[in-house]
């Protein structure tokens, strides 16, 4: 008997507020508060919004939970297709404060929204997307249904509320989904060796104005963008850019896999305010996860 | 000339312990800690507790004393008293988590949230961020992490329970009191399977003793399974490596590979 994977992602309303007292006066775009260290205060409970890669000429995408392919597991009949519902809706609840219209989301860059993939992995990134479903191996398992560290800002942890913090010299991320946090480190200087590999990649940070610019790298190759872009490689470099506007972060990110693609590409969205009085929540993922056991059953014994 | 630098330097000493002593005075309120020491502290006086930290013990294996197994470094417990109070059908529940601790603490075997105060103790660094009213410590192990509001809040009442708890943060004086509720009964306080219910209640003391060390007690309530409350006590160790920082130790992933590498078998 399979059961169905439990998990728990829930945004809890209540009636106590998790805002600092530093950041309860409106931030005015133009001037921030400043924290003791100098740092434009942006801390603060908030959902994320735009970052979406929606691509020219997309792939077929076979794990759409959408999906009416009649070979797909997600239609085998019993409810349980390899990758269930598990995200919560809260994001929803709490998204008081849309990003500004006039502010486009998205691919910002090219144009066009036709990103710069070298043909032959782009062709190897479209076979991929058919071998997950049915998975062909482990390796074809969506990397969020294994409960893997999201890497960066997509997926579907956006449902999910996010807390800022920024001690002196960092600034801390800390993702409602799958209890995920994230350290960017605002005095050191260098990357790490190219053996250490992360999931979150390493995160070296600088404030220009009221825009927090972030350099990433040494990420391990085990990063989705989205359920069309199923993987990154090693060498996967982002900058992104964090600019403080009022009751929201303007958010910009620039890709760059030169194993995968041609050139850079862009993604433009925003982190708004919480519109309500809440905490986070713990989201427990691999305690109440069945997803490997429901698509290839339990493993034999050693 | 000579003679006279003894007195002066003495003069210059006394100097120094008076505004020593005189600092913390200020800040300091509950007097437990002798005001010798110089902390650092965040902008708002309170001790700077942020950084990297980690224990120097082998309580993830046991939190009593034991003597060295394959795989099992020996130590003395960190439980004040040494026994723990058990009520008679937790102690024998307690002995055959024991047998069984290879396959059924869900930390090791299955690389489940390790709770508190176990989270404290794995092996593995941990990094407490400190801001006035809302703190967070991130664990290595298994990417942990909790949030402690540090603003008054009062637990939260009516979500389901949890692997890490609830933390509500204050001061008392210069310790930092966070009082943890809201567990579920799925994690154990170590591999030998001290263990508790969804009763339990941790109050934990983080009191920095001097820049680079935190004495940390965790005051263990479960009335569903104690007889008593009892109380573990361990220091805190700086991470004082000038490149100190978390990695990503992904149990879970780990785990997967392991076990699923040769999928599809059904």
């Amino acid at each position: 008997m399979k059961t169905a994977a439990v998990l728990i992602a829930m945004v809890l309303l209540a009636s106590t507020a998790i805002a600092q007292s530093t950041t309860s006066a409106p931030v005015n775009a133009s001037t921030p508060a400043r924290l003791s260290d100098g740092q434009p205060n942006m801390q603060g409970l908030y959902t994320r919004s735009g970052v979406k890669a929606l691509e020219a000429e997309p792939p077929f995408n076979p794990i759409d939970p959408g999906d009416k392919n009649p070979l797909s597991v997600s239609n085998r009949g019993d409810g349980l297709g390899p990758y269930p519902r598990i995200f919560g809706e809260g994001g929803n609840v709490l998204r008081g404060q849309q990003p500004r219209a006039q502010r486009p989301t998205g691919i910002v860059f090219p144009a066009n929204k036709k990103l710069p993939w070298r043909p032959e992995e782009d062709a190897k990134r479209r076979q991929f997307l058919l071998d997950m479903n049915p998975p062909k191996d482990l390796r074809h398992i969506e990397l969020n249904s294994r409960c893997a560290l999201p890497g960066l800002f997509e997926g579907e942890d956006g449902n999910n509320p996010y807390t800022i913090l920024q001690p002196p010299g960092q600034v801390v991320i800390i993702y409602d989904y799958n209890h995920t946090s994230r350290v960017i480190d605002l005095n050191r200087r260098e990357h790490p060796g190219k053996n250490i590999r992360l999931f979150m990649g390493d995160s070296l940070g600088h404030w220009e104005g009221n825009t927090l610019v972030v350099d990433t790298t040494n990420f391990n190759g085990r990063v989705a963008y989205s359920r069309e872009i199923p993987y990154l490689s090693e060498d996967l470099h982002t900058v992104e850019r964090f600019t403080v506007v009022e009751n929201a972060i303007d958010y910009e990110v620039t890709i760059e896999d030169p194993k995968l693609f041609t050139g850079p590409w862009k993604v433009a969205g925003a982190f708004s305010k919480a519109s309500k009085d809440v905490e986070s929540l713990e989201f427990a993922c691999a305690e109440g996860s069945q997803t490997l056991q429901n698509i290839f059953g339990t493993p034999p014994a050693r | 000339m000579k003679k006279s630098k003894g007195p002066i330097i003495l003069a210059f000493a006394a100097g120094l312990m008076v505004c020593l002593a005189e600092i913390p005075a200020t800040a300091q309120t509950a007097g437990a800690r002798p005001a010798t020491v110089s902390l650092p502290r965040a902008a708002d006086g309170k001790p700077n507790l942020n950084g990297v930290w980690q224990v120097l013990n082998t309580a993830a294996w046991d939190i009593q004393d034991h003597t060295g197994q394959l795989g099992v470094p020996p130590g003395l417990g960190v439980v004040e008293g040494i026994e723990i109070p058990y009520q008679p059908a937790a102690l024998a529940k307690k002995q055959e988590n024991f047998a069984n601790r290879l396959t059924a603490d869900p930390t090791e075997a299955r690389c489940f949230l390790p709770g508190v105060p176990r989270a404290t103790y794995m092996p593995f660094p941990f990094e407490i961020v400190q801001t006035p009213n809302s703190m967070a410590i991130r664990y290595e192990f298994a990417h942990a992490v909790r949030m402690v509001p540090v603003n008054g809040s009062k637990h939260a009442e009516g979500i389901p329970p949890t692997w890490m708890g609830d933390s509500r943060g204050r001061w008392e004086g210069d310790t930092l009191v966070v009082d943890v509720t809201n567990f579920n009964d799925q994690t154990w306080f170590d591999h030998a399977g001290n263990f508790h219910s969804d009763a339990l209640h941790v109050v934990e003391r983080y009191t920095m003793t001097n820049p680079d060390h935190v004495l940390y007690e965790a005051t263990i309530e479960d009335p569903k399974v104690f007889a008593r409350p009892w109380k573990m006590t361990m220091p805190l160790y700086r991470r004082v490596d000038k490149n100190a920082r978390l990695l990503e130790y992904e149990c879970v992933f780990y785990l997967q590979e392991e076990r699923y590498k040769n999928a599809p078998f059904k």
